[in-house]
């Protein structure tokens, strides 16, 4: 064997730390609950929380925000960890993203056959839709750095896959705690423009995987 | 010399667990085996070959934590190996084939391994839950008859006869035959 080889083993096995079960969860966990305190802190320094929170959460569309946006952050989340191991290649996990979205298509379907015609429009715009998307954008990067900081440990294979499901993650968990101050009650504006605020940080996410995940 | 899939994996839960002699012997039996990957992929160039081995094992030491314990190791390790080349061709600007996994775990002769064990698993489901047990503690486990039998709280003859038709039963399905 080479020497220097040699030597850089001896080097290695004098650092043997103990390495914990399921140190990628925890590692992925934790970089993601250290962004989503610095949005949570944004949206209550620069957007407040809905004044009507406390009776919002006894309504339907409250709990149907969340539960797409955590559904997706969720199944985004575990897509990321399977990315994360150098053996995770297979997009296969990413395919049940698609049924909260078939889901709230169907509540949306519902909603439509409900309201008058005239009335689709502004329903679909709501009083938000020019800030929602740019809006859970800004809220996704501080969960999206503190992924970045998980991955540091870890080893992706896939780095724009990884960096995609990372930055759709990020992107979830933000529309989520954005959820606490947006007021939008309509099925179709989420479906529209938190989706398109958690895509644009998914592409964000896909544009700078292979830069910033390299290792 | 090389060793097995399961004595690699052995000495990485070892280091996993904090045994750094076990983390030291893991990585000096990698440098052959890494060695002839790199090799079979970048004709000539010793000193890039070397260059691909350290960095490799810097990545197993870094990234030791994204192996996980219940996967078959050199699974993970062509995987990571795999990446460096990757990368390593990316730099250079030269261009490497990016092979399937199975096929570089076939090619450096570790599929069989890997499957091995889980075909034998698949085998012992196939039998009675006292028979399966008891072929597990004595031939995958390495338990003596006497500590399987404690364990098992069954009598020692007992576990040698579960041993014994568990055996028999399970040749009889490799051949084909029907199960007795």
């Amino acid at each position: 064997m080479n020497m220097d080889t040699e030597q850089l083993i001896i080097r290695l096995a004098q650092d043997v730390p103990a390495v914990r079960r399921h140190a990628v969860a925890r590692r992925i966990a934790l970089g993601m609950a250290c962004g989503a305190v610095v949005t949570v802190a944004l949206v209550l320094a620069l957007l407040g929380i809905r004044p009507d929170l406390a009776t919002a959460v006894h309504g339907f569309p409250f709990w149907m925000k969340w539960a797409y946006t955590i559904s997706l952050g969720a199944l985004a989340i575990s897509a990321t960890a399977r990315l994360a191991r150098p053996t995770g290649v297979s997009l296969k996990p990413l395919w049940p993203l698609a049924v909260p979205a078939l889901l709230l298509t169907g509540i949306g379907i519902g909603e439509l056959a409900r309201t008058p015609a005239q009335q689709w429009l502004a329903m679909w715009l709501g009083a938000s839709w020019k800030v929602c998307p740019w809006l859970v954008l800004m809220l996704a990067i501080p969960i999206f750095i503190g992924l970045l900081w998980s991955f540091r440990k870890l080893a992706p294979a896939r780095l724009r896959a990884a960096g995609a499901t990372a930055g759709l993650a990020a992107g979830a968990w933000a529309a989520t705690i954005y959820c606490l101050h947006c007021p939008e009650v309509s099925a179709l504006f989420v479906l529209t423009w938190y989706s398109a605020g958690i895509a644009l940080a998914a592409l964000l996410g896909a544009l700078l995987g292979p830069k910033l995940l390299r290792w | 010399m090389r060793h097995s899939e399961q004595q690699l994996r052995a000495w990485m839960t070892g280091g996993l667990d904090g045994d750094a002699a076990a983390h030291a012997a893991l990585l000096r039996a990698l440098v052959p085996l890494l060695g002839a990957f790199f090799r079979r992929r970048l004709s000539g160039a010793d000193a890039d070959v070397d260059d691909l081995i350290q960095e490799t094992l810097l990545a197993v030491h870094e990234k030791r934590a994204t192996y996980d314990r219940g996967r078959p190791f050199t699974a993970w390790l062509y995987a990571v190996a795999r990446y460096r080349l990757i990368d390593h061709c990316r730099r250079r600007r030269a261009t490497v084939a990016a092979e399937d996994l199975a096929d570089i775990l076939a090619t450096e002769g570790f599929d069989n391994q890997v499957s091995a064990r889980l075909d034998v698993e698949r085998l012992l489901d196939g039998l009675p839950p006292k028979q399966a047990r008891a072929i597990r503690a004595t031939h995958l486990e390495g338990l003596s008859v006497a500590e399987a039998a404690r364990t098992s709280g069954l009598g020692e003859s007992d576990v040698k006869v579960s041993v014994h038709r568990g055996l028999k039963a399970l040749a009889a399905r490799i051949r084909g035959g029907p199960p007795s």
